[in-house]
């Protein structure tokens, strides 16, 4: 099986304090991968850096094209959730969900679906009025939209509750099954099924 | 600058084929709908500038009596430094939310290009500030005295001048982005003289009963070129503020 990503030797430099060095990792179809690190060591840098966001300093990331070959430009849609959700107050929660480019086709039964599977039933409730752990469970039905081959989440796990953890390992779990992979960011193991790496 | 993690081909390809050329449009129509949907329910995003440019021009009457000769010479460059500065007050709000809550990203990380969301977000600018000021300057011109036969070129220049305006605008506030909200009119102001001259050109010399077009073929070229110039350049401003 190929991966769909493959980083080798990569390294990022910020005012002339490396970052982090030399990472090699692969990210293959329905693996996970762990990046854990203490505050300031990169975490979101490296998954910044691996969707073009920032510029490497050295190193090579690969993506696996339509035809099986490696490449540096990304030709399929990954899913990104940085520290800020990307949730607008001034929106309901179903709002939050369609008015996204993600949710393009999809109907409204569809989207209540997804924000069924993370427990939210009102969804005519403008966000201004959810508390943060309502609103990470938007970001995590957002991650139901569609199949996407990645998903980069940055510290999935801050600011939930156990139930809301264990709900987000759950689905973590459903999508591994259908080949996708997560590579996630946190201070310590999440005890996800993943592959660790400390930075 | 070209994201590292997206396809060059994107940029080059889209326009040309009915499945991308609807993704783009549907790409920019979910913009437009979410952007204008928070715009409305926050209404100060669209009244302050109308209520500021409104307030600019009613002080003039106050401040130099009705003596309708002076205040028709001088209606041109009223409206036009009204109309300017009313439409820089919403500059910094055009990307700084987006920056705050993490949706800039989204956009990036997507492989549609972001050429569109800059586009949506300038047309969104324009109609929330350039839209409102236009339908005002209606009244502007009422109460400055200025000849009914000027309306159609000062309508028509702020047209394509506040167009210009919000496209500059996105420039200064994707440079300014995280800074200082004045910072995006500082940095917006001098290159908008090049307009204000334009503008107050049109109407003076239509106020003279003289031919202002070559004006507006001018200001039409500007849009133009400033559409994909602006825009690319502003994805690039965009994309300095990851680094």
């Amino acid at each position: 099986m190929l991966p769909n990503l493959k980083v080798e030797n990569l390294s990022c430099v910020r005012s002339e304090k490396a970052i982090f060095k030399n990472l090699n990792f692969e990210v293959l179809p329905g693996q996970n991968i762990e990046i854990i690190g203490s505050n300031g060591s990169g975490k979101t840098t490296l998954l910044r850096t691996l969707l073009g966001l920032i510029n490497k300093e050295e190193g090579i990331i690969n993506w696996l094209d339509e035809n099986n070959n490696f490449n540096e430009y990304r030709s399929f849609d990954c899913f990104y959730q940085g520290h800020q959700m990307g949730i607008k107050n001034m929106l309901t929660v179903f709002e939050n969900l369609k008015l996204t480019h993600n949710a393009k086709g999809m109907n409204v039964e569809d989207i209540n679906k997804c924000l069924e599977r993370v427990g939210l039933n009102k969804t005519n409730e403008m966000a201004s009025d959810l508390s943060v752990g309502q609103k990470k469970r938007i970001s995590i039905a957002r991650w139901l939209l569609k199949d996407f081959k990645i998903y980069f989440i940055d510290e999935p796990f801050t600011a939930l509750d156990d139930r809301a953890s264990d709900l987000i390992k759950e689905i973590i779990n459903e999508l591994n099954q259908k080949g996708s992979s997560f590579v996630i960011t946190g201070h310590r193991s999440s005890n996800i099924n993943a592959t660790l790496i400390e930075i | 600058m070209l994201l590292q993690g997206t396809d060059p081909q994107i940029l080059t390809q889209p326009l040309l084929r009915f499945d991308m050329k609807s993704s783009v449009l549907d790409w920019l129509g979910i913009i437009l709908k979410r952007d204008l949907i928070i715009a409305f329910r926050r209404s100060s995003t669209y009244i302050t500038p109308l209520v500021f440019f409104l307030i600019v021009i009613t002080f003039f009457p106050l401040a130099l009596g009705p003596q309708d000769s002076l205040l028709s010479s001088l209606a041109p460059g009223v409206i036009w430094i009204a109309a300017l500065l009313a439409s820089l007050l919403a500059v910094e709000s055009i990307f700084s939310e987006d920056f705050r809550d993490g949706s800039l990203d989204d956009f990036f990380v997507s492989l549609e290009p972001s050429f569109i969301l800059v586009f949506a977000k300038v047309m969104i600018h324009w109609l929330i500030t350039g839209l409102p000021i236009l339908i005002a300057s209606s009244l502007a011109a009422i109460i400055l005295y200025l000849p009914l036969e000027s309306f159609v070129p000062m309508i028509l220049s702020l047209l394509l001048g506040t167009s210009f305006m919000s496209l500059l605008g996105a420039l200064g506030a994707a440079l300014s982005l995280g800074k200082s909200a004045i910072l995006s009119a500082i940095i917006v102001l001098p290159f908008s003289i090049p307009t204000l001259l334009m503008g107050t050109s049109v109407v003076t010399f239509s106020l003279n009963n003289q031919d202002y077009s070559g004006f507006l073929m001018i200001m039409g070229a500007m849009l133009a070129i400033g559409i994909p110039l602006l825009c690319l350049l502003t994805v690039e401003a965009l994309l300095l503020n990851y680094d």
